[in-house]
C-alpha cells in the first residue's frame, strides 16, 4: 500500500517541478529543464486543438487545485498587487516543496495538532504555486464588492459561514452540506478537495461534470435563447457561444437565496437577478485560463470577476460522488444540536 | 495493548476554528469537550460519499469490545492518493485521535491515524489540522 502513496508523491513532485502532459513521456529530458523553459517550449509548439466538427476542442478533465489556499479577496496590504514577485513565488514554490516533502514523511509531525476541524490528511494539494494574491482579479483591490444592505439581512446557512451551528432542522443547513448544490460558482472555486471539472463536448452542446455533489452544466451552443424568467433552478439557465478559441457561457435564471460566492457555495447567498459570464480559454495542452464575471444587482453594488488557471493533471480524473449515500454529518449535526440543547437545559435545571 | 488509552482530557488542547470548506459543519458535529485516543482494530471501511468511514472494534480494558466509526477523506481524494478498497484490510491495527460525536455516538472525526508502528495512514498529506496552505507559511 504504502508503495502507491510513494508513487502518488512522486506525481505530486513531478508535477510541482514543471512536468506538465508536455513532458510526459519524457521525464528525463523535462527533469533537465527549468519549469520556465518547459512552460515556454509547450507554448511555441503548440496548436489549439479542434473537434472533428470543427469547435474548439477545450475537453479534458481540469482542476482548479493549484490556487487551493487562495483568498477570494485580496488581503489589504497587498493593495493592486494581484500577482505575486518573482522572488515572492520562488518562496512559495519553496514552501510547496517543502509541504510536499512533509506530506511523504511516513510518521507524524511531532506539532500535529488534534481538533474537531477537518483532518489534514483529507485535503487534496497544488502541484505548483498559485501565482496571484487573490482570486478575485477586478476590481484592481481584488476584493467583492460592497454588498448591498437588504443583501445583508439575508440569512447564511449553517454550515455555510455563519460559524454558529446549532439547526433545528436539515433545512437551516446549507445547500452544499445537504448534498443538493454548490452553485456555479461554488462549484469551479478552488477548494481543499474535489475541484475536479470534466468538460465534454458534442455538436451543439458542452457539458462540464463538477465532481463534488456532481453536477452537470448541460450548456447550449447554438445560439438559443433563454429560457422563460419564470423557469428557474440552482445552477441557472446557461447559454454557449466561441469568441475565437474562448468558451463563452452566459447564465440566468437563477433561483435567488440559496449559495453563495463563497468557496463550496458559502456565504450570503446571491440573488435570484444574478448574471454570470464565464470565460474558458486554453493557453497550452495542459492548461485553462477560467475568469466569470459576477452581475449581482440585488446583492453587490457593482459587478466583479473573478479569475484562476484550471490544468490537466497527470493520473487526475473525476470519481463518483453519490453525496446522499453516506452523508452522516446530516445525522451527527442535528442530534448534535438536540444533544446540545440537552446538556443546556441539564446545567440550568441545576442552577436552579 | 488493545484498550483504551486515554478517553477524556477535556479542555486541555488548544482548538482552531473549523475551515467552512470541507464538506461539514464540523464544530456541530464533533464535541471540543469529547477527545478520544485509542487502537482500534479495522472491520471494515466504507467507501461511500461525503466521506469514507473507517469501522473499527476497540477492546476496552475490561475486555469489553466497542465498535466504533471513525471518518475519513472523500472516496475521491483517497483514490487519487493511490487508495484501493485492499489499502486498508480487515484485522488491521489502528491508533486513533480525534473528537467524538456531540451526541455521544461512538463515531470520530479522526484528526490523526496512524498503525501501531507510529506511521502515518494517509501517508501523502499532513496529519492532525488541515496544513498551511499551498504556497504559504503556517502561521
Amino acid at each position: 500500500m504504502r508503495h502507491l502513496f510513494l508513487i502518488y508523491g512522486s506525481l505530486v513532485a513531478a508535477a510541482a517541478l514543471g512536468q506538465s502532459a508536455a513532458g510526459q513521456g519524457k521525464a528525463s529530458a523535462a527533469a533537465k529543464e527549468t519549469p520556465a523553459a518547459t512552460r515556454a517550449r509547450a507554448a511555441t509548439s503548440w496548436t489549439h486543438p479542434k473537434t472533428p466538427w470543427g469547435d474548439p476542442d477545450v475537453q479534458g478533465t481540469w482542476t482548479s487545485d493549484d490556487c487551493i489556499g487562495t483568498p477570494l479577496n485580496r488581503p489589504a496590504n497587498l493593495g493592486d498587487r494581484l500577482y505575486y514577485t518573482e522572488q515572492e513565488l520562488a518562496q512559495r514554490q519553496a514552501n510547496l516543496e517543502k509541504q510536499q516533502q512533509n506530506d511523504l514523511v511516513e510518521t507524524v509531525a511531532p506539532n500535529a495538532r488534534v481538533s474537531t476541524g477537518s483532518p489534514g490528511h483529507w485535503g487534496e494539494r497544488a502541484r505548483r504555486p498559485c501565482k496571484q494574491t487573490s482570486l478575485v482579479i477586478d476590481p484592481p483591490n481584488g476584493r467583492v464588492p460592497d454588498m448591498l444592505p437588504e443583501a445583508k439581512l439575508r440569512p447564511i446557512p449553517e454550515g455555510a459561514g455563519n460559524n454558529n451551528p446549532k439547526a433545528d432542522s436539515w433545512e437551516d443547513f446549507s445547500y452544499y452540506i445537504r448534498c443538493i448544490s454548490r452553485g456555479v460558482p461554488g462549484s469551479i472555486f478552488p477548494v481543499i478537495y474535489g475541484n475536479g471539472q470534466q468538460i465534454v463536448q458534442g455538436k451543439g452542446f458542452v457539458t462540464i461534470l463538477q465532481e463534488m455533489v456532481h453536477e452537470a452544466r448541460v450548456i447550449p451552443m447554438d445560439g438559443r435563447p433563454h429560457a422563460s424568467p419564470y423557469i428557474r433552478s440552482y445552477m441557472g439557465d446557461p447559454r454557449g457561444h466561441w469568441e475565437g478559441n474562448t468558451l463563452v457561457v452566459e447564465t440566468t435564471n437563477f433561483l435567488g437565496n440559496r449559495t453563495g460566492i463563497v468557496g463550496n457555495g458559502g456565504g450570503t447567498p446571491t440573488s435570484d437577478a444574478m448574471k454570470l459570464t464565464e470565460r474558458f480559454t486554453r493557453t497550452s495542452p495542459n492548461e485553462m485560463r477560467y475568469e466569470i464575471t459576477i452581475d449581482d444587482p440585488k446583492t453587490y453594488a457593482s459587478s466583479f470577476k473573478v479569475g484562476f488557471p484550471l490544468t490537466q493533471e497527470p493520473g487526475y480524473q473525476n470519481f463518483e460522488y453519490a453525496c446522499h449515500e453516506g452523508n452522516y454529518a446530516m445525522f451527527d449535526s442535528l442530534s448534535g444540536a438536540r444533544a446540545q440543547e440537552k446538556k443546556a437545559a441539564a446545567k440550568a435545571a441545576g442552577a436552579k | 495493548m488493545r484498550k483504551i488509552v486515554v478517553v477524556l482530557t477535556a479542555g486541555v488542547l488548544l482548538l482552531a476554528a473549523a475551515p467552512a470548506w470541507a464538506h461539514h459543519a464540523f464544530a456541530a458535529e464533533f464535541d471540543a469537550d469529547k477527545p478520544i485516543k485509542f487502537k482500534g482494530t479495522v472491520t471494515k471501511m466504507e467507501w461511500i460519499n461525503p466521506h469514507a468511514w473507517i469501522h473499527i472494534d476497540v477492546t476496552g480494558e475490561d475486555g469489553k469490545v466497542t465498535p466504533w466509526m471513525i471518518e475519513a477523506a472523500a472516496p475521491n481524494a483517497l483514490l487519487r492518493r493511490g487508495w484501493t478498497k485492499n489499502s486498508l484490510l480487515k484485522g488491521t491495527e489502528i491508533l486513533v485521535e480525534g473528537y467524538q460525536a456531540k451526541d455521544g455516538a461512538n463515531r470520530g472525526n479522526g484528526s490523526i491515524i496512524t498503525f501501531t508502528d507510529g506511521k502515518k495512514l494517509f501517508v501523502g498529506s499532513s496529519a492532525g489540522d488541515p496544513g498551511a496552505a499551498p504556497g504559504t507559511t503556517a502561521k
